[in-house]
């Protein structure tokens, strides 16, 4: 059973082909992890998937609805939320206004002129429940940007959890993170996922293959090779071009 | 959160009313010292203000720099000409015909300006009131290059009477000071909640789901549509209009008295009018060459408060919307 699914899509830029007939599933519940080395696509995808990118060929789907064309924020109201490699907040704001405008874009209309948004409990509720859930339960009155970085990222989850995803993308979540921070947000992904499935972009091997039910290699905008951790390491090709590089270095 | 804390100080309640009731005595008090005169040029001042705050709206929180705010302000007057010519002599339907059409011009220019941003759409909103512009000067029927005069001030009804400038003045006031509360409102509103996420992260508001463009074109429209009032409300006092006021100077002369004033500031399009407008009256009659110190002013201006001059008077709370970096951060952040 697969809950998002993409055929052969295809992004050609010039006469750089980023993305090559990339096929993906991923299953209710499940941590697909997409790993590759620098310059594989996986960016590429990442903005295909989400959106930010219209796709030259190929079709998305997630739970039975095509997303493909759809623009981004459609896509996000059809199930599909996503985290940014590099942190993306409403930084001079505070946790809590974070959190609030996120609720706020699942919560009703948003072309009122009219009414004051913050006496509007229901959603300060929802994002203080958002904040509990990611481990900033008492940073609400914090200025975003001023967290240290893992709680940035934390809270960079949240966000894209208020809109109660059926599949959330994350990409790279443990970039620039601390071995402490990195443990942190491990955790929080295995408490996620008993409520949606994930699809990861992550550099962090340890991490990978602790949470991933399934890999996938990307290499030169394809995939080279898909399956779970024993298989990806064991795969001679993947060795050669990935893992292989790493035992060397 | 914001606006909580502000409301809260007494002065930030005292300080408007005090204007605002100042504002209101104005007409009575000045013929008593001969500033007869004044009353027209307060009135003036005041549309000035509304038209500037307006385009405050668009520009400081919803990070649209557009340039053709002034094309907006003509659509408004020359649709109230026009109404005026097919018989309608109330003021309040002119007005409001007046914005409407300002709307509908600002529903159409924005579907296309807004699927571009930064410079482009500095250039784009530049061209589209240009066009406006020689739409105006083409238009024999009322004037063309020379301008229109309409015979007598619309009809305010309610026993008002509208040719008597004190009158009128108050009128005008209490619209702008309507219109004033209605932006002042909107920023904390979901709207505008929204349209501060838009400017401050264009692309987390898409991922959390925002129809952005939607959302950007409704700001456009309420913009436009209040400019177009301003316009209206221009042509009611002089009972004239000529294209030259919706030349694309006049645009940039907004955006001047905008970022004067302070950018995003909740009093900027009020402060920076009342300084421009003020400066420009005082500098033209003591010499010709008005611009000179016009220009040197400004320059000090924004070296010593280059967040504009609202800032000098208070300051928001460091959190989102008010008062964050001027237009020099708008333009770098969006090219």
């Amino acid at each position: 059973m697969t809950l998002f699914s993409t055929r052969g899509l295809v992004k050609q830029f010039g006469s750089l082909r980023a993305t090559d007939n990339v096929s993906i599933d991923v299953a209710p519940n499940e941590v697909h992890a997409l790993i590759g080395p620098n310059g594989a696509g996986k960016s590429t995808l990442v903005n295909l998937i989400s959106g930010m990118l219209p796709a030259d060929g190929g079709s998305i789907v997630l739970d039975g609805v095509d997303l493909t064309g759809m623009p981004p924020h459609k896509r996000v109201r059809a199930g599909l939320s996503r985290c940014f490699q590099v942190t993306n907040l409403f930084k001079k704001a505070t946790v809590l206004s974070n959190l609030m405008l996120a609720v706020q874009s699942h919560r009703g209309s948003s072309f009122l002129p009219l009414g004051r948004r913050d006496g509007e409990t229901a959603l300060a509720e929802r994002a203080v429940e958002l904040a509990g859930r990611v481990g900033l339960g008492g940073e609400l009155d914090r200025i975003a940007g001023s967290l240290p970085h893992g709680a940035q990222r934390q809270l960079d989850v949240a966000l894209a959890l208020a809109a109660d995803p059926k599949l959330l993308l994350l990409d790279e979540p443990m970039a620039g993170m601390g071995p402490d921070e990195s443990a942190r947000m491990v955790e929080l992904i295995q408490l996620l996922r008993r409520d949606m499935a994930i699809l990861l972009i992550e550099h962090d091997m340890d991490a990978v293959f602790k949470l991933a039910d399934r890999i996938s290699v990307l290499v030169y905008g394809k995939v080279l090779a898909s399956g779970n951790a024993e298989q990806i390491k064991s795969h001679p090709e993947v060795q050669a071009v990935y893992l292989g590089s790493e035992v060397e270095a | 959160m914001s606006m909580t804390t502000t409301e809260k100080n007494p002065m930030a309640v005292a300080g408007p009313a005090l204007v605002l009731l100042g504002l209101a005595v104005f007409p009575a008090v000045a013929p008593h010292f001969g500033l007869d005169y004044y009353t027209g040029f307060v009135m003036r001042m005041l549309i000035v203000m509304l038209i500037a705050t307006s385009l405050n709206y668009l520009m400081g929180y919803g990070g649209m720099v557009a340039l053709g705010h002034a094309g907006f302000v003509g659509v408004g007057a020359y649709a109230l000409v026009a109404m005026t010519e097919a018989g309608i002599t109330n003021a309040w339907a002119l007005w409001g015909g007046a914005m409407l059409a300002a709307a509908v011009a600002a529903l159409l220019i924005g579907a296309v300006s807004l699927r571009t941003k930064g410079v482009y759409f500095i250039m784009i909103t530049l061209a589209f009131a240009q066009m406006l512009y020689y739409l105006a000067v083409s238009l024999r029927v009322y004037g063309g290059d020379d301008g229109y005069n309409l015979y007598s001030r619309p009809v305010l009804g309610f026993g008002l009477d509208a040719a008597d400038d004190a009158t009128l003045y108050w009128v005008v006031l209490a619209v702008c000071a309507a219109c004033f509360l209605f932006f002042h409102r909107s920023v904390g509103s979901r709207f505008g909640q929204a349209l501060v996420g838009i400017r401050d992260n264009e692309s987390r508001m898409m991922a959390l789901g925002y129809p952005v463009f939607l959302l950007k074109l409704q700001a456009f429209v309420i913009a436009a549509a209040v400019a177009g009032l301003g316009g209206a409300l221009m042509v009611t006092q002089n009972s004239f209009i000529s294209p030259s006021s919706m030349h694309w100077s006049q645009s940039a002369v907004l955006i001047v008295i905008v970022v004067l004033g302070g950018l995003g500031h909740r009093w900027g399009g009020v402060i920076g009018a009342a300084v421009w407008v003020s400066l420009e009256e005082t500098l033209r009659m003591s010499t010709e060459y008005w611009h000179w110190p016009l220009g040197a002013l400004l320059i000090a201006i924004i070296l010593f408060a280059p967040e504009g001059l609202g800032t000098l008077f208070h300051r928001s709370p460091a959190g989102k919307g008010e008062g964050r970096g001027g237009i020099f951060y708008l333009l770098r952040r969006s090219a």
